[in-house]
């Protein structure tokens, strides 16, 4: 950040691959997704550095993954894939972040646009007050005792669903069926349980968001009606993640990680990159208080869909069956997973770190809900407040390159000051409005910094993804009402 | 990015960086014990107006680390932690004791007012990320990024 990144010599391998060759102490090569038009953009920070660093850490199994929507984080790119095999690879928590399984769910409804638009402020005020957003946000009305809390680590959305908050349904739609197996409570710390005790069910604030939109374009018919998807259709996006419970074990876990990586010996070009071998108990703890965050992730989004489905009740009172407000998906995009894999032919089991990536699995794979197994899993890709969001699919293709994995989002374009500074004197919600979209923030800052120029245009970073074809395009929903932190 | 110029002379206070997705701070100060109470100043004003904050209640924190930049990686973390469970925010920080592997601190600040406080933007945590507290000839200077 202090000097201009060096420049790293790219070699182009078409339109839409980019190698970063392997020298000095890479294992492997990197491979960037992105257009020619979009590297000059990606060389401002350090994120090609970035996938070089992690190219150096051990038992990297393929190359070192960067999606389209690629910019500087801390340690991994945010837009990086790694994955790593079981016997000497490493597991990082700079390869998955401080938000721990940030992620975006999908709701389709029975609701036409033209049908919710004269409720639609109605709508986004009631959705306003029923989700507590931004600076500090916390639920007066659910403040967990620790055996409860200590259950959702356990359970993930399957507690939520169990405790009235949804319905079965719903947990046959979320990746991993909204629970991680090999949570444990007891690695996540008093101080993690402490913060994340009146968190479930809150949004947070930065870019968390939850959108009421609609289906604006569809590209692929089939597949759009295999999610329930048609045109004009009202939809609901909810973004967030674990909230503080899942900031403090990723602080945790890094202080754990910088002594274990001095322990095991692993050279790290940036501390950030702190890990410790899959196996080893530093490794087998973080991955089991990871997977315990990950589920209060999951749980979150769960109860924020009741109150979501409650909003809407409460404004068009037709009974939840008429509205219909049904999961098509919850999918994360900051998470180490075990999978398994097929590198170079061989079948492994392997750890996938997805840092701003989200899974992307074919057609048939187990792990896509039985619902979509012909036509492929749900991948969702939020755009900016004022723009557009998009539903993809996963493809054959990124279960050959990419570890079943694809972009998250636009990226921002704008640091939070140069957004601030371009919202100076005008008024966002004005604007926006001006655009038929309706937004209530709990902060006018937030929205100034979140302004729909500061991000880049997702359409230019779903186009690399489609046409590298490691996901496929299938619905364009456009935003109505918006609610941020 | 980074405005490269050199600070003046024995500054004191901070200044923040630009940085695209999250937020960094340059911290300035005559002491070591300085730069920590720069550092919750520039972190509290990231989340609030802090002239909005009252001194009604007092905090002690004590925290503890490997070296000086890891130390001040562990005090904000730790303020966030406070201001989680707790909504604290703090106006003044008197430095009691500090050494490179240990501060302990008392603040005076209040909980947060939704009625009262500007609600600004949450901070996820203090990074590792071009973490440097050093002292040269012009007093002492850190560098912080938050992940916000």
């Amino acid at each position: 950040m202090e000097s201009k990144p060096p420049d790293i010599q790219l070699r182009r391998l078409d339109d839409y691959r980019w190698e970063v060759p392997q020298t000095g102490k890479m294992r492997t090569r990197g491979l960037i997704y992105a257009t020619w038009d979009m590297l000059p953009d990606i060389r401002t920070d350090q994120s090609i550095q970035q996938v070089a660093n992690v190219a150096t850490l051990p038992g990297i199994e393929g190359a070192s993954l960067a999606m389209p929507d690629i910019h500087w984080g801390y340690g991994f790119p945010i837009g990086g894939v790694a994955a790593f095999n079981l016997t000497e690879g490493v597991i990082s928590p700079g390869g998955v972040g401080y938000d721990i399984n940030c992620g975006v769910r999908l709701l389709r409804s029975n609701l036409l646009r033209q049908e919710a638009e004269p409720i639609l402020e109605d709508l986004v005020d009631a959705l306003f007050r029923n989700i507590p957003s931004g600076l500090g946000s916390r639920r007066k009305d659910l403040k967990l005792t620790t055996p409860a809390l200590r259950q959702v680590l356990r359970l993930g959305a399957a507690w939520a669903v169990k405790n009235g908050f949804g319905t079965a349904d719903d947990l046959l739609h979320i990746e991993a069926g909204g629970q991680i197996p090999g949570a444990d409570a007891d690695l996540v710390s008093d101080k993690a349980l402490d913060r994340g005790r009146d968190q479930l069910g809150t949004l947070g604030s930065g870019n968390h968001f939850v959108e009421v939109g609609y289906v604006q374009e569809i590209f692929d018919e089939a597949i759009a009606r295999a999610f329930g998807l048609f045109p004009q259709q009202i939809t609901v996006i909810i973004h967030t993640g674990s909230r503080g419970l899942g900031h403090q074990v990723c602080d945790d876990y890094i202080k754990i990680m910088m002594k274990a990586a001095a322990k095991y010996n692993i050279e790290l070009p940036d501390r950030q990159l702190c890990c410790a071998p899959i196996t080893s108990p530093e490794g087998e703890q973080y991955l089991a208080a990871m997977a315990a965050a990950a589920n209060f992730a999951f749980t979150n989004r769960q109860l924020i869909t009741h109150w979501v489905r409650e909003s809407f009740e409460q404004v068009w009172p037709a009974g939840p069956r008429a509205l219909g407000l049904e999961l098509v998906y919850d999918v994360a995009h900051n998470i180490a997973k075990i999978e398994t894999h097929t590198i170079n032919q061989v079948t492994k089991k392997v750890c996938v770190h997805r840092k701003g990536a989200t899974r992307a699995f074919a057609p048939h794979h187990p792990e896509v809900p039985e619902a979509y197994r012909e036509v492929g899993q749900p991948v969702l890709i939020p755009g900016d407040m004022g723009r557009y969001s998009y539903v993809l699919v996963g493809t054959p293709q990124a279960m050959v390159e990419t570890f079943g994995s694809t972009c998250h989002g636009a990226g921002r374009l704008l640091s939070r000051h140069q957004a601030l500074k371009a919202a100076k004197g005008r008024s966002i919600l004005q604007e926006l409005a001006a655009k038929g979209i309706v937004v209530r923030g709990a902060s006018r800052g937030t929205i100034a910094e979140e302004i729909p120029e500061a991000y880049k245009d997702v359409d230019n970073v779903v186009e690399v993804v489609q046409g590298a074809g490691i996901s496929r395009k299938v619905a364009k929903l456009h935003p109505l009402g918006v609610i941020k932190g | 990015m980074v405005n490269n110029s050199d600070p003046p002379k024995s500054k004191s206070g901070y200044r923040q960086l630009a940085h695209t997705a999250d937020l960094g701070f340059r911290l300035y100060g005559e002491s070591l014990a300085d730069i920590f109470v720069n550092a919750a100043h520039a972190l509290y004003g990231v989340m609030t107006d802090r002239r909005r904050i009252r001194g009604l209640e007092c905090r002690e924190v004590v925290v503890e680390a490997p070296d000086s930049g890891a130390l001040l990686v562990e005090w904000l973390n730790q303020l966030l932690y406070l201001f989680d469970t707790t909504g604290f925010l703090g106006r003044e920080v008197e430095v009691q004791e500090i050494t490179s592997q240990r501060l302990q601190a008392r603040l005076r600040g209040e909980p947060l007012d939704e009625e009262r406080h500007q609600l600004n933007t949450g901070i996820k945590a203090a990074t590792y990320h071009n973490l440097e507290v050093k002292e040269t000839a012009a007093g002492w200077q850190a560098t912080i990024i938050l992940d916000i």
